[in-house]
């Protein structure tokens, strides 16, 4: 396998765009990319568009616009993961040498999918399960009611990333919010599924994404931001689960456990020492609180002391979520799996201005979708670590 | 009368005039997975047959949903029920919010979940607290 450099970023402001088509808003993350990493577009080799519920081919009507044609380009879908999974694939093209650079993007306007379909909770169409009322919001309020009951996790620390996290998006130019938010005014805000109210949940968004994957020869030669130093792409990892049983506890998702212990081995790190910032999937306060121990950031059990010892704020031994993550920046589905990755390069390169991790040398990008579980929709987990 | 759909194709069948949740059996690895679909989903195996689920089962862990979904009304009821079997179904409990509890027995019942606009009325599956009236073992 050969090493896959970060080239360049670029993301639009992530929030209501009702106005732009998936087709705009893919455009100018494409063209911001182009622009940070000062090559031409006709350099790409070959590319792809993580998204879900865009029309077809969108990773040709968005790179058509900036003059790229004639290559290999493909749409690829796999819930949040998405995003993600584009960056694999062009991580994969490059590693394996069937390509020196690419671009990976991640689009979606939800304002245009609500449009379509009508607004409300975002259901799995045909899924026996999501037919009797499983949503997205009712299976994380399972996870949380098992956060209280198995790991002693009081409403406070149910609350506490979306507070941490809203006040992190303050300080992000994309971010959606620019609100902090109380555990107070968090518990006033309507009841969604107990105890997820409102402002644990992300909003629905519209945005882009897109970075630049090239070879470690195509860096040497093309790379022109001599200030940043090489961030390396040290390890992807898509992670699928499969038919459950009643042994399947959402504490200890095998996706998540056994996908960043994988990633962590490919790139010679132990999550709970090297890794020293995580962009990760909150699209629920719980989720992340979950998340700390499936990633391995700390032991089995010992998350909700984790947060309490504030280890996951700006200052803590391993920030999380620096940028807002999806509570306060938004969550445009296929777009979120490349804007984490974007986010920790920023975070290795320096140049996360208010939000920098002072130091960091390796960061994880972890994104989870799926989740209505059983048979007809299954979980998969993207994570990517970056290094420098 | 009105006409009669089930919820979704394969999750009820159809026995002596009665709605059952038929899964599927594995002969080689155990286990039983619902719905039924082509192979054992856990080892692959083609070595299984179709068994009626059984009908009673332990709340592994349920949500209140405050909001509607579909045509359902809140609050609704959301869980995950563990059968003797080892098999994981989600279905909604109908009962008082203030009567549910992580680790309670209950059993499944089948009957009208919903009904569309047209006036069809759709079947399907949804679990009530098992009361001692219910029978089973003495204590």
């Amino acid at each position: 396998m050969r090493d896959v450099y970060v080239l360049g970023v670029g993301q639009t402001i992530f929030g209501k765009h009702g106005s732009l088509t998936v087709n705009d808003l893919g455009a100018a993350a494409a063209l911001a990319a182009v622009r940070d990493a000062e090559i031409s577009p006709k350099a790409f080799q070959t590319a792809y568009c993580g998204t879900i519920f865009s029309p077809p081919t969108p990773v040709q009507s968005i790179l058509f616009r900036l003059g790229v044609d004639r290559i290999p380009m493909v749409t690829v879908e796999n819930a949040c993961a998405s995003g993600s999974s584009a960056v694999h694939l062009l991580y994969n093209d490059i590693a394996l040498g069937a390509c020196d650079v690419g671009i990976a993007l991640g689009v979606e306007s939800l304002s245009a999918y609500n449009r379509k379909v009508g607004k409300g909770l975002l259901a799995i169409e045909g899924d026996l399960q999501g037919k009797l009322a499983l949503s997205m919001p009712s299976f994380f309020a399972k996870l949380c009611n098992r956060l209280m009951e198995k790991r002693g996790a009081t409403i406070e620390d149910i609350c506490y990333p979306s507070v941490k996290n809203h006040k992190a998006g303050m300080n992000n130019p994309y971010s959606q919010y620019k609100t902090e938010v109380t555990v107070a005014e968090i518990m006033a805000s309507p009841m969604i599924a107990d105890p997820i109210t409102v402002l644990q949940c992300c909003p629905q968004s519209d945005g882009a994404a897109a970075v630049i994957l090239c070879s470690e020869g195509y860096y040497k030669k093309h790379n022109k931001k001599g200030n940043r130093p090489p961030v390396k792409v040290a390890a992807s990892v898509i992670s699928v689960s499969g038919a459950e049983d009643a042994s399947f506890d959402p504490l200890e998702m095998e996706v998540m456990i056994k996908g960043a212990r994988a990633a962590c081995e490919k790139a010679g790190v132990d999550a709970a020492k090297d890794i020293d910032v995580v962009e990760l999937h909150d699209a629920f306060s719980g989720e992340e609180l979950a998340a700390y121990e499936m990633l391995g950031l700390c032991k089995r059990g010992e998350g909700v002391a984790f947060a309490r010892s504030r280890a996951v704020e700006l200052g803590g031994r391993c920030p999380v979520n620096p940028s807002g993550g999806l509570l306060s920046m938004g969550h445009p589905l296929g777009a979120s799996g490349v804007r984490v990755v974007n986010e920790i390069a920023r975070q290795l390169w320096g140049e996360a201005s208010a939000n920098q991790v002072k130091g960091a040398k390796v960061g994880m990008a972890q994104m989870l979708g799926g989740v209505l579980t059983g048979l007809e929709s299954p979980v998969v987990a993207g994570i990517q670590i970056l290094k420098k | 009368m009105s006409k009669q759909i089930i919820f979704h194709p394969g999750a009820l069948d159809e026995k002596d005039g009665k709605l059952v949740q038929m899964g599927n059996k594995c002969r080689d690895c155990g286990k039983t997975s619902y719905p039924a679909v082509e192979l054992c989903p856990f080892c692959s195996s083609e070595n299984k047959e179709k068994v009626p689920l059984s009908t009673v089962g332990t709340v592994f862990s349920y949500s209140v949903t405050r909001v509607p979904v579909g045509a359902f009304k809140p609050p609704i009821i959301g869980a995950y029920i563990d059968l003797p079997e080892g098999t994981r179904l989600f279905g909604q409990i109908h009962a008082k919010v203030e009567d549910v509890k992580t680790g309670m027995k209950v059993k499944v019942e089948t009957g009208v979940i919903w009904t569309e606009k047209d006036g069809t009325e759709v079947l399907g599956y949804y679990y009530v607290p098992l009361k001692p009236e219910d029978g089973g073992a003495k204590r």
